[in-house]
């Protein structure tokens, strides 16, 4: 119960790595504001049989990462309620993958719009409203992707390769508010992106290797990074990129 | 307390200054009211007005008498 009576916010959390960070954290004792693009019942069932399993209150908040004025509303209206929220987890993205000479430009601005604007933006609010409690965590989920930066990466990895590069000055500013910025960066993981066709190549491979560390990641093995660094036991790791990739590169 | 106590204490909490030199206040004037200390200053208004500051007027709030102009546009009187 590492995260008994603290709230996390978490985007993207309706399913892939999002979704298994909120179902750690729940079952740690974490309240949760749990952030989807849309209103879903599925996944509306899904917080209400976890609020129950673990005795914690998580509220679903909908806006589009891309939305400005709605996700402004929407994080203000949280900010009314005056109540410190400790962690932000940053997980929601899209992915892209396509050579750079066949990728057109309204493609590549999109991801950064989702993966990296958006999560600044959002971030620059969340840490204002932290700065008040003089205490807080960011965690944000960039990719392997985005520290290799191979052939095909040329949205995708460098929209991660942004994140890391944002995180580690953020963590510099925000340390002098008690605010701690670190990045978890998975390597291809099992969730619904990872069987895009966008990710096909790397899929192969490793769903075609034999050797143990050669695999997907698991989601909980992302949200187990995570959590570690959500805790108490991470609370002299600042401005760190934290690498779960079970030691492939390719 | 009226809106001129709670804007001149957001000074004093935020810079842990005395309450008889806020009024004189500019940016940078004094060590405490750096970068650092501007963004808890907006915070602790943000928090005592219940306001959501714009980026725009954090850049503007340039000392104490611009402060109070700029909490107009929030319907803060002070």
């Amino acid at each position: 119960m590492l995260l008994k009576n603290k709230l996390a916010f978490i985007t993207g959390s309706n399913r892939g790595i999002g979704f298994s960070i909120l179902e750690k954290f729940a079952s740690n004792g974490c309240n949760i504001i749990a952030h989807s693009r849309t209103n879903n019942i599925d996944f509306t069932k899904k917080l209400k049989t976890l609020e129950k399993k673990y005795n914690v209150r998580i509220k679903n908040i909908n806006f589009d990462i891309l939305d400005s004025e709605l996700m402004k509303s929407e994080v203000y209206k949280i900010f009314k309620e005056k109540i410190p929220i400790d962690i932000l987890v940053n997980s929601a993205g899209i992915i892209h993958g396509g050579l750079f000479q066949m990728s057109p430009i309204k493609d590549i601005r999109k991801v950064f719009d989702v993966n990296f604007f958006g999560l600044i933006e959002l971030t620059q609010m969340m840490s204002k409203y932290m700065t008040r409690f003089k205490n807080g965590n960011i965690i944000n989920i960039s990719s392997v992707a985005g520290l290799d930066l191979s052939t095909g990466n040329c949205a995708y990895g460098t929209s991660k390769a942004a994140v890391i590069a944002f995180s580690k000055t953020l963590s510099s500013e925000l340390s002098s508010y008690g605010i701690r910025v670190n990045v978890v960066a998975p390597s291809l993981t099992n969730t619904d992106m990872a069987f895009s066709k966008e990710a096909s190549k790397e899929r192969e491979l490793l769903l075609n290797s034999n050797k143990p560390f050669e695999r997907m990641a698991n989601p909980s093995e992302i949200s187990d990074a995570v959590f570690f660094l959500a805790s108490e036991n991470s609370k002299f790791i600042n401005g760190q990129v934290l690498r779960v990739d079970g030691g492939n590169k390719f | 307390m009226s809106n001129l106590e709670l804007y001149k204490n957001a000074y004093v909490e935020s810079f842990e200054i005395e309450m008889d030199i806020v009024e004189t206040l500019e940016y940078q004037s004094i060590a405490e009211w750096d970068s650092v200390g501007h963004m808890l200053l907006m915070s602790t208004l943000e928090e005592k007005f219940d306001i959501m500051l714009e980026m725009d007027d954090i850049i503007d709030f340039s000392g104490f008498d611009r402060g109070k102009e700029i909490l107009l546009n929030y319907d803060v009187k002070i």
